[in-house]
Order: structure tokens, then C-alpha cells, then sequence
């Protein structure tokens, strides 16, 4: 069996609260996440806010160091490195943000930030660097002779296709992609959208693709795994868990998300109440103080990831609920 | 752009300019000698060759203030340069490192931006004595602390920004992130603070020898004029104000440049104005008595908006017609620059000041059965069906409660704009409603203030505050688009059943297709500024009759189509609308006409209607 | 409300102790030998028995955590030390003159925000209009002519040509109270206007600022009159940055004093301050120097204690 491209084993990350030294607060934004991605791969990582999506998204590539666990990329951990060899390392990873118009630097042209990555390696000087802009801005669908215009000229989607460009140019074979499209119109994700499967497939990347629109990560990613709190809850083919999602989060996530097929269903799994807080989540599973088939033995103990079909992980203990997915 | 900004700095900046060539200039001039005294000549008034006449010493004013600006001018820029260059490299360190370099550089800048400045200079001079040198050290060490907060806080802003991240992510080293992508951002506080620290200087120094602590005697400096001159101010006033008027002529002048650095740096698009304090008088159209079916809540004719723009007047809404009955969910879809916000806006006469209605009609009846047509409404006639008869709902709950006042408090103040009660009253009355919307422990969320509760139920606490007078119509501009999928889909059915109970009439305004598929009875789909098509949810997108319809929906990435089709092109902006539709240029089914004639909206079933000349084709 | 309060102590305490800190290392800081440097006259090397003199009065020969202890002790107890011209005890100095520098920024603190608070919000409310811009143009001035000139000015208008208030002096409240009022008048006035156009000017932007909230608009949309909209929603989030920036500028209105009680003959703290720099008189000038520093550390906490009062967001944490 090859080794994955990218793996994280068992990590966590907490922040410190900044409620002042005299009660600080741990606020465990991931806990305890394991996750592999194969070469070429396409993986979903869904969840509502606070969940860790994002978190978990920067730890992958060490923007973020895990406070505890590790992520191994094509076999090496990434904190044993040196910060040096890291920094080579990063010109096979790259990352693609939410906001178009925070991730580019206003005040440089479009060309030169796209550009960067390819300098910053030294994989090409200057006038090759410019050959490759062209065709790099050509590949997502922007003129070309628009490399020396800067950021506030182009409009939202066009800007994420100048994103989109930066992180392909130094030829990565990772990216992840933190909710690309929410800040964009409805029309404009579908051209992004369908732009980031082409270039996936014709590049062979492999692609984990943070968000909270289900029908997207639907759409675009063979696996996906759902997120509450911090935890992986549920985990497997996108298909599959979509038809038949196994977890009682993942089925009140779907249930509530409106379709313009569906007109009008019955929401028999409402899902009440709020978010806990992160910083004092429920014992035991996170999810069962809205969970409409909680038991007493949920509290007891964090329902780890078990396989319940191959290829389908759930972190429930509570089987009959859980066999309505397999 | 780049001529605005140099109208707007020319003057202060050759003011400044100005005043430091004389300065440097002064060996150059024909001066007398500024220490040269006179005492015979004490006091003298203007003459020929003392142009502003003598000192009480005998010595020429008007050489002295030339020869002054030197001195008070070289401290000021030379400690504001020290400071400078010392407190940015302090300041960039400190925010792009965190953790102890920050304790030790920006922190610890801090604590002596706790004393005043002036007691730190004479601290210095106690041990040090007057003199230049002693001023430029002490100044600068005052003054770097205020660079290095400024540099501190505009790297932590930038540092946190996508782009930067993006920077790490491309593997670069932090000196080239720090050089080339903080630092440029940086530049412009820097600037600012920088004229800042010049003005703050000179007056320091000016201060300082004025009470005899800062330029030592017989060099000329303003601030000693000043001190000499208060004792002969009985018999020679003029002599105290000429270098009164240097030396605020002169920080004037930076002010005003440090003013404009500001303005132009971080520009603010055009002063707010309040006007919304007095509502600017409709346009006044011929008003004939329409024939109102009387099944409609709410009849809205041709409403057309209108705004100014440098380039001319454009309208980013046109000729907008939709009816709703009671009890009816009427969305309005489009996307950005559709102007759904614009028209939901303009029912309740919340247009921003500088936009206003130019044409059409919005026939409302009222609770007593009366037509009004709001677009004709003054403001006080307005107000009293605003919050009352038709209420609004706004995207983003966190920002459109008040952060001071408690929530029970902002409900009661709904209650109270259009009822006479007393406070009891209206306190268990916002109780109530808070438990009608939903939230848990409604007497005790009443106390709270917004920020203890979570964007679902300060969402809740809005829809309380905009029904709390049971209104006839509720405006909900993307109520759930700030919340998340499942809090969503519980503010949806909140809003379904508050409609069901009481007959009103719901206008959703919502990008999301899908939202809109689940809680509406009819649809108006929006594009650059109109009405595309209209009809019942359930027709219009299982068979559309527009083509912008049919691709929406087409890109929706739902169900298991293999391919997402996605629109090219982009929205055109108001000022600048293809002739013929509008969309023409991104349309799949267009032919020659469709470029040159403006189709009408015209009906195109039972209920429906459609503004595309070729809808038969498409549908 | 309790955590935050106890963490705003706390760092005034342990600022306290810095400035306690740096201000007694402050003489050892400096190059050179600190006894020679405040002897030393226009360049003219000071007597070597005066030095030697000198260093012993301030205890500069014993070992430098000694000399830190006892100065730590003294303040303890309350003793600042005795002037080194006339060995007075400087605390018996700084207790008479402080109540009245207190007065003064009082008095101008208030002046300035009756003024500068309703006129901002005017100003805001108007933006672009007539009165804001000859309300810009007086913030202007205001911010730009230094403290000492319009105290000058002013006793040359007000005292000298008019004869309508005396120059300068001070006067007992207890024996005339007002004379004394009419002699607070001016010098309070005077550091009143830099710090009126101050908060004329912050007042006016945070107006500006309010009035595009949403919450403005969602007020507006409730059917609430403008009245009610502007004192109930605008004015009462508007004030909150006003506050801290009266605390910011505390520090500058200390300074205003060393300049006007020095123009108005006011027997104050910071007057005696400048008579002792002018006589390097250093255990004085430390004393005074670290009395106010203290009072301004005080003044922010209390600040940061009413921004608690006012803000909800900040009690929470």
C-alpha cells in the first residue's frame, strides 16, 4: 500500500481565552483528528462554525503547529523538520482562502504575486517566471495580458482565479482550499467551482475542500468527512454518506440544508439548541446534548471513529442509528 | 485618482515647504545678525532696516524668527526621524514576532508613553542641563514608543490578513514577508505619525524655552521670543506677537499636512450624512386613484431608483412591479448588484441619503383598510407605519442591535415608538414575545446585553423586535445568511409560523435559491436592477421562462447532475447597461433583437411573467 | 466584572512599580557621574568637595540594591526626600501644591467636555455643512496654537487691554472663593481649548462613525424619531471612545500645567517643578515627577474601571 500524501495522526489544537490571567480558558479548536489523503485525492471537510474546519485546514500544511499529535507529509513529519527545509517543502502544498479580497496584497500587480512562489523557490527567474504567469492566468480562464493590473481591478471571482494561480505555480501536489467559493454569487462558484475540478484533474492534485455548503463539497470531492466541535464524527464516500448519512449530526445537517428539489420537507430531524461552548464542550460525545438519540452512556466516554462498512468511519455508539447509514 | 491626491496635499505641503526653504535659506538672506544687540535701539519700532523692528535687547525680530525657525525646525525633524527609524524597527519586530520580543520591545514602549512628555524632558534636563543635543536625545526617546505602537498595531492588522498567510504559505523567508509585504502596508500610519511627531516636537521645544529649559540663550529660538518678550508686553505688544504667530502659523501648517497625509492615505468615500434626520421630498408624480384589488397587502408599481454619481445620475433599480396578498411569501432572488437590498429598502424609505425613489408607486393598506402610497409619505407618516405596519429584518444580527442596551430594553423601545404603555407593560410584553420567537429562559435573556447571546438568538431577538407591533408586511433582507445551515433552518420555520398566525405578509430577500424554494409561495427573480421573471416557486424552477432563471438554477451544484453549467461573463454595473436586455451579452439563447430592444415584463402563463423577447423558445 | 476589575489593578500596581523603578535608575542611567553633572555650571568642571558633598546627601556612594531599598522604603512611609536647596521635606511640598494642580485640570477637564462633547456631536449630526466646517476650522486652530501662547495671548487681551480679569495669582477658596474662581478661570480655560478641540474632534468622527452602524438603521426601521435615534442610540456609543480619549490625553493636560502655572503665576505642582529643574534641584524634581505619574497611572485605571461601567462588552470580558 503507498503511503498517503498527507497525513494527520491524532492531532489537537487549543487556544488560550483571553478572558486575563486570573481564568484562563483552553478553547480546544480541534481534538484528537486523524486523517489521510491519498495522492490525487479529494476530500471534503464539512461542519458549521467552530468546528474546527479551518483550524484543522492550517495544521495540514503547519501554518499552524498541532499542539499535540502529527502531520506527515509524504511520509516526513512536518515538525521534525527545520524551519528551513519546511519552507522548501511548501512549494508542494498550498493554500487557497475564503476571502478574495484579503488574500491578495493590494498594492502589488496581479503577475507578481502569482509569480512569488516560483521566485521564492528559485524555480525559475524572472523572464521564465513571466512566461509561466501567462499561462498560468490562461489556465483560469483571465487574459493574460492582465498580469501588471493590481487586485482592486478585478472582480470577486476573478480574483480567486488569480488565487487559484498562485498556488498552482509552483506545481503543488496538495492544496487546501478553505471555503473558496462562500464569499462569492451563486453564478460565480459555479465557475469556480467547475474551474478547481478541470485543473484538479488535469494536474493530478490532491485537494482537501474546507466548507459549509454540503451540495459543493457533494459536487467536487470523492470522500468527505464531517466535523462537530472540534471531532471528526463521521467519515467515508461522499455518495455515500450524503444517501445515507450515519451519524445523527450528519443527518440533521443534511435534513436542515434547503434543496430546490425538495419543496418543502417535513424537518422531522429538528435540530435544537445551540452550539456548547468550546471552551467547556459536553463529556463524553460532543454532540449528544443535541442529539435526539442521546443515552446516558453517551456522557460517558468519547465515542471513537469505528468502521462500520469499509471506508466508512462513525463515532457513534449508538448502532441502530448508525445502521440506517451503512 | 492620483490628481485628487495631489490637490488635496498641494497646499499644506507647500506650505511646509515653504516655510522650511526660508529656514534653511537663512545664511543665504540679507539678514542682520540675530545675537547682535543694540541696546540703545531697545523696543524700537519697524524701520527700514529692522523691517519688524528690535528686541529688548536691541536685536532684529524679524532675523531672530528667520534664525528660530532653524533651531526649532532641525529639533523637531531630526528627533521625529530618530524616532522614527528607532520605533518602526521596534514596532515591525514586536508584531510580526509575538510572544517575548513583543514584551520586550513594544511593551515595555508603552511604559513610557505612560508619563508625559514634558516631564520626561525635564527630568533630562535637571541632570543634564538645556542645550539642542539634550532636546534632539530626549525627544527622540519620547517619541520612538509612538512609532513603535503605531508600527505594532499596523503589523498585527496586517499580519493576520489572508495575504500574509498566503506569504508563509509560498514558503517565504519572514525578512522578505516582513520587507516587502508589512512594511509597505505599514507606511502610511507611519507617514501620518511621522508629520504628527514633527508638530508634537516643536511644540515641545517651544515649551521647553519658553520656560528657559530648552534652546540655550543668545541662540535665537520662538519659544525664547515669547518668554522675552512677556515682560515688555504692556509697551511693546507686537514684539510678543510675531513669534506667536511663527510658531502657530508653523504647527498649523503640519497639522494641516499631517490632516490631509490622513485623508488621503485612508480615504473615508464622502462625508455620511445624517439626512435621514429630515427625508428628502418625494418626487411628486400625478396622482390618479389606481384600482386596488382588494385581496393586496401591498401593490408596488414601475419604482424606479435613482442615484448621483460623478459620471451622471444611474439607476441601479427599474421600473420594479409586484404585488403581495396577506399571508403570502414573496422572495425577491438575484445576486450582487441585483438591487433586491435597494428595494426592500425603499418600501420602508431607508434608502441611503444619497439615492431616492424618481418613479413608480407603493400602494400599501394599511390597518384600517386605507391605501397610502408610501413613495408619497413624509417622513413623520413614514415613522408612524415604520416598525409598526411593515418592519424589517436585516442580514446580520450582531451588528444591528445596539451593543449597550439589554435586549429586553431594545424590544420595549419598538413597543413603546407606537403605543403608550407603561413600563411594566411593555417589559412583559417584550418577554413574551421573546418567548414567542423561541428563546430559552426569555426573562433572563431580556437582561442580557447582545453580546452574551449567540448569533441565532440574537436573530431570534431582531424578528421579536420587528413583529412586536404585529405588522401587516415584514421585510427580511437575508435574515439567515449570517447563521449557520441548522440554526438557518429554525429562524426559517420561526418566521413560516409567526406568518402563519397573524395574516402577514412576508418578502424574503435571499441569494439562496434553495432558501427560497423551501418558505416561498411566489418568486421575483432579479437581475441588474429588474424583474426577470416572476411566478409560484414550484413553476418558476421546474420550468423556468427566463434564461438567467433557467442558468441559475442550472449552477446550483445540487442533485446529481455531472456537470455544474456555470454563467460567463459578469453582471453589468448601473452606469454602464448593455442596450437591448440586460443580458444579453451572457445569454446562451440570444439572437440580434435581443441586443437592440428592451424587452417588456409580460405575462407569460397563469400568475407569471417574463421580460425576454424569446421566452417561448426557452421555456 | 470582578476578573476584569482585579487584572486592571493588578497592572496599575505593577506599573507603579516600574515607574518607581525607572525613575530611580533613571540618575544612574545617564553617562557620567551624576553629582558632577548637576554641579556642573556652563561647562565649568564643579568643585570636587561639593561633589563629593552631594554624593553623600543622595546616597550615591552605597551600593546601588541599597540605595533601591531605601528609596522603595522612603516612599513606603510617605518621605520623598528633603530639597536639596533648602531641605524642606518634599512631601509637605508636593501635599500643599498637588490639591491645586488637581483644580486646575479639573476645572479644564470640565470646560473642555461641556464645550468640546455637545458641539462634536453638532458637528457630526451636520457634517458637511456650515457649521461643520467653521467648527473644522476653530478644532484646527485650537489643536495648533501651543498652550503657553494662548496663555500669553490671553493676558495680554483679557488682562492687560480689557482689564477684565487680574494676570495672574491665586487666592484661597476658603478666603475669597470668588476670586478665586475668577482667577481659576483663565488658566483652566487655557488648557481647556487645545483639549475642547480635541474632543470636539473625536466626539465628531466617533458620531460619524455610529451613524453608519446598523443599528442606527435598524433603529431608524423601528419607527423611533430622530431625537430618539441620535440621544438614546448614537450619542450613548459615540461616548465610548470619548472616554478613553481623555484618558489618553491626561497625560498632555499634566504637561499643560507646567506651562500655564508657570503664564498665570498658579502655585501648583508643576510650577514648583520647573523653579526646581531651574535650580537642579533632583530629589525634587524625582519626587514631583513621581507623584504624577502615579496620579496619571491612577486616573487610567479609574478610566479603564468607567469604560466597564459604560461598555457592556468589556464587563463580560
Amino acid at each position: 500500500m503507498t503511503v498517503p500524501l498527507v497525513r494527520a495522526e491524532n492531532v489537537s489544537r487549543s487556544f488560550r481565552g483571553r478572558v486575563g490571567w486570573l481564568a484562563p480558558t483552553e478553547i480546544k479548536a480541534v481534538r484528537e483528528v486523524d486523517l489521510t489523503i491519498g495522492r490525487g485525492e479529494a476530500v471534503g471537510v464539512v461542519g458549521e462554525s467552530g468546528c474546527g474546519k479551518s483550524t484543522l485546514g492550517r495544521m495540514l500544511l503547519h501554518l499552524l503547529p498541532p499542539t499535540s499529535g502529527r502531520v506527515f507529509f509524504d511520509g516526513r513529519a512536518l515538525d521534525d523538520l527545520t524551519p528551513a527545509t519546511r519552507r522548501r517543502l511548501r512549494a508542494r502544498m498550498q493554500m487557497i482562502f475564503q476571502d478574495p479580497y484579503g488574500s491578495l496584497d493590494p498594492r502589488r500587480p496581479a503577475g507578481a504575486q502569482i509569480a512569488d512562489g516560483l521566485l521564492i523557490h528559485g524555480l525559475a527567474d524572472r523572464r521564465q517566471a513571466r512566461e509561466r504567469v501567462r499561462d498560468l492566468l490562461q489556465s483560469v480562464g483571465l487574459d493574460p495580458s492582465h498580469a501588471d493590473r493590481l487586485p482592486h481591478e478585478f472582480s470577486g471571482g476573478q480574483r480567486q482565479r488569480i488565487a487559484i494561480a498562485r498556488a498552482l505555480a509552483t506545481e503543488p501536489d496538495f492544496i487546501v482550499a478553505d471555503e473558496p467559493v462562500s464569499a462569492l454569487d451563486v453564478s460565480v462558484q459555479a465557475q469556480i467551482v467547475t474551474l478547481m475540478a478541470e485543473l484538479r484533474s488535469a494536474f493530478g492534485l490532491a485537494l482537501v475542500f474546507i466548507s459549509h455548503d454540503l451540495h459543493v463539497v457533494r459536487y467536487l470531492c470523492e470522500r468527505v468527512v464531517v466535523m462537530y466541535l472540534g471531532r471528526v464524527v463521521e467519515e467515508g464516500k461522499s455518495a455515500d454518506v450524503f444517501h445515507a448519512p450515519a451519524h445523527p449530526y450528519t443527518q440533521a445537517l443534511i435534513a436542515a440544508t434547503p434543496s430546490i428539489r425538495l419543496r418543502r420537507r417535513t424537518r422531522e430531524v429538528a435540530l435544537s439548541g445551540e452550539l456548547p461552548s468550546p471552551a467547556s464542550p459536553p463529556s463524553g460525545c460532543v454532540f449528544r446534548t443535541r442529539c435526539p438519540h442521546a443515552i446516558a452512556a453517551c456522557g460517558e466516554r468519547v465515542p471513537g471513529l469505528r468502521e462500520i462498512a469499509p471506508g466508512r468511519h462513525v463515532a457513534c455508539i449508538r448502532n441502530d442509528v448508525v445502521a440506517q447509514g451503512a | 485618482m492620483a490628481g485628487r491626491i495631489t490637490n488635496r496635499l498641494f497646499l499644506p505641503a507647500a506650505m511646509v515647504a515653504a516655510i522650511i526653504a526660508i529656514a534653511l535659506a537663512a545664511p543665504l538672506l540679507p539678514l542682520p545678525d540675530p545675537v547682535k544687540m543694540e541696546v540703545s535701539a531697545r523696543l524700537a519700532p519697524p524701520s527700514l532696516t529692522h523691517v519688524l523692528g528690535q528686541d529688548e535687547y536691541g536685536r532684529d525680530v524679524l532675523s531672530r524668527i528667520i534664525w528660530g525657525a532653524r533651531a526649532s525646525l532641525a529639533v523637531a525633524f531630526l528627533s521625529a526621524v530618530f524616532a522614527g527609524v528607532i520605533g518602526t524597527a521596534l514596532g515591525l519586530l514586536g508584531g510580526y514576532a509575538r510572544g517575548v520580543v513583543e514584551i520586550l520591545t513594544v511593551r515595555s514602549a508603552e511604559t513610557i508613553v505612560c508619563f508625559p512628555p514634558i516631564l520626561l524632558a525635564l527630568l533630562v534636563v535637571t541632570l543634564v542641563g538645556p542645550g539642542v543635543a539634550t532636546l534632539v536625545i530626549a525627544l527622540t526617546i519620547l517619541y520612538a514608543p509612538g512609532y513603535a505602537r503605531v508600527a505594532f498595531a499596523a503589523t498585527l492588522a496586517t499580519r493576520g490578513l489572508d495575504y500574509v498567510t498566503a506569504q508563509e504559505a509560498l514558503g517565504a523567508r519572514p525578512a522578505r514577508i516582513i520587507a516587502r509585504t508589512i512594511l509597505p502596508n505599514v507606511a502610511s500610519p507611519l507617514l501620518v505619525q511621522f508629520s504628527l511627531t514633527v508638530a508634537a516636537a516643536m511644540v515641545l521645544e517651544s515649551g521647553l524655552s519658553f520656560l528657559g529649559l530648552g534652546v540655550v540663550p543668545p541662540a535665537p529660538s520662538w519659544g525664547l521670543m515669547i518668554r522675552g518678550a512677556r515682560s515688555t508686553m504692556e509697551q511693546a505688544p507686537w514684539l510678543l506677537l510675531w513669534p506667536c504667530l511663527a510658531l502657530t502659523g508653523t504647527i498649523l501648517a503640519l497639522n494641516f499636512l499631517c490632516d490631509s497625509l490622513r485623508d488621503v492615505l485612508d480615504p473615508r468615500a464622502g462625508v455620511p450624512q445624517a439626512r435621514w434626520l429630515k427625508r428628502a421630498a418625494a418626487h411628486v408624480l400625478p396622482t390618479d386613484n389606481p384600482v386596488l384589488a382588494l385581496s393586496s397587502l401591498l401593490s408596488v408599481e414601475a419604482l424606479t431608483i435613482e442615484i448621483d454619481t460623478p459620471a451622471g445620475p444611474v439607476r441601479p433599480v427599474r421600473d420594479l412591479s409586484l404585488s403581495l396578498a396577506p399571508g403570502e411569501t414573496l422572495a425577491l432572488v438575484g445576486e450582487s448588484g441585483s438591487g433586491k437590498t435597494l428595494s426592500g429598502l425603499a418600501l420602508l424609505g431607508l434608502l441611503p441619503a444619497s439615492m431616492r425613489m424618481v418613479e413608480g408607486r407603493v400602494m400599501f393598506a394599511d390597518r384600517t383598510g386605507r391605501l397610502r402610497d408610501l413613495a408619497r409619505l413624509s417622513e413623520s407618516e413614514m415613522r408612524r407605519l415604520r416598525g409598526n405596519e411593515i418592519a424589517m429584518v436585516f442580514q446580520d444580527p450582531s451588528s444591528s442591535l445596539n451593543p449597550v442596551h439589554r435586549i429586553g430594553d431594545q424590544v420595549s423601545e419598538a413597543i413603546r415608538a407606537h403605543h403608550q404603555a407603561s413600563r411594566s407593560e411593555t417589559t412583559a410584553s417584550a418577554v413574551r414575545l421573546l418567548t414567542e420567537v423561541g428563546l430559552p429562559d426569555p426573562r433572563q435573556r431580556a437582561r442580557a446585553y447582545p453580546h452574551e447571546l449567540s448569533g441565532g438568538q440574537r436573530q431570534r431577538a431582531m424578528i421579536a423586535t420587528a413583529v412586536a407591533n404585529a405588522p401587516r408586511l415584514l421585510v427580511a433582507d437575508e435574515p439567515t445568511t449570517a447563521l449557520d445551515v441548522t440554526i438557518q433552518a429554525q429562524i426559517l420555520d420561526l418566521l413560516a409560523a409567526l406568518k402563519a398566525r397573524g395574516d402577514m405578509g412576508l418578502i424574503l430577500i435571499s441569494h439562496n435559491l434553495a432558501v427560497v424554494s423551501e418558505i416561498a409561495d411566489r418568486v421575483c427573480v432579479m437581475y441588474a436592477g429588474e424583474i426577470v421573471e416572476e411566478g409560484p416557486v414550484t413553476e418558476v424552477f421546474a420550468h423556468p421562462r427566463h434564461p438567467y432563471t433557467a442558468a441559475l438554477i442550472a449552477s446550483a451544484p445540487e442533485g446529481t447532475n455531472a456537470q455544474l453549467s456555470a454563467i460567463p461573463g459578469t453582471v453589468p454595473l448601473p452606469h454602464a447597461l448593455p442596450a437591448g436586455c440586460t443580458f444579453a451579452p451572457r445569454c446562451g439563447s440570444a439572437v440580434e433583437d435581443c441586443h437592440t430592444v428592451k424587452p417588456a415584463f409580460v405575462e407569460v402563463g397563469p400568475g407569471r411573467a417574463s421580460r425576454c423577447l424569446r421566452w417561448r423558445e426557452v421555456a | 466584572m470582578l476578573g476584569y476589575a482585579l487584572t486592571r489593578v493588578a497592572v496599575a500596581l505593577g506599573l507603579i512599580w516600574a515607574v518607581v523603578t525607572l525613575v530611580f535608575l533613571f540618575i544612574h542611567l545617564v553617562p557620567g557621574d551624576p553629582a558632577e553633572l548637576l554641579l556642573a555650571q556652563g561647562g565649568v568642571a564643579p568643585d570636587p568637595a561639593a561633589v563629593a558633598e552631594l554624593r553623600d546627601k543622595l546616597g550615591l556612594d552605597q551600593p546601588i540594591l541599597a540605595q533601591y531599598l531605601s528609596h522603595v522604603g522612603g516612599l513606603l512611609k510617605g518621605d520623598l526626600g528633603s530639597s536639596l536647596l533648602d531641605d524642606h521635606p518634599i512631601a509637605e511640598e508636593i501635599a500643599l501644591r498637588l490639591p491645586r494642580t488637581l483644580e486646575l485640570i479639573f476645572a479644564a477637564g470640565l470646560i473642555a467636555t461641556l464645550f468640546g462633547v455637545p458641539l462634536g456631536t453638532l458637528a457630526g449630526l451636520r457634517a458637511g455643512g456650515v457649521v461643520d466646517r467653521i467648527l473644522a476650522a476653530a478644532t484646527g486652530l485650537g489643536l495648533s496654537i501651543p498652550v503657553f501662547v494662548v496663555g500669553t495671548i490671553a493676558i495680554l487681551i483679557f488682562a492687560q487691554k480689557l482689564r477684565l480679569v487680574p494676570a495672574g495669582g491665586y487666592v484661597p477658596f476658603s478666603r475669597d472663593p470668588a476670586q478665586h474662581l475668577l482667577l481659576l478661570l483663565m488658566p483652566a480655560t487655557t488648557i481647556a481649548v487645545g483639549l475642547g478641540a480635541v474632543m470636539l474632534r473625536v466626539t465628531r468622527s466617533s458620531v460619524l462613525e455610529v451613524l453608519e452602524r446598523d443599528y442606527v438603521r435598524a433603529a431608524h426601521a423601528k419607527g423611533l424619531t430622530p431625537r430618539r435615534i441620535v440621544l438614546h442610540h448614537v450619542v450613548r456609543n459615540a461616548l465610548i471612545p470619548v472616554v478613553t480619549v481623555l484618558a489618553l490625553h491626561m497625560g498632555s493636560l499634566l504637561g499643560g500645567t507646567v506651562l500655564v502655572e508657570f503664564v498665570f503665576n498658579w502655585p501648583g505642582l508643576s510650577g514648583e517643578l520647573v523653579r526646581a529643574v531651574e535650580q537642579r534641584d533632583y530629589p525634587e524634581v524625582i519626587g514631583i515627577v513621581l507623584v504624577i505619574s502615579v496620579a496619571l497611572v491612577i486616573t487610567n485605571l479609574v478610566v479603564d474601571l468607567l469604560y466597564a461601567v459604560i461598555d457592556p462588552r468589556v464587563r463580560h470580558g
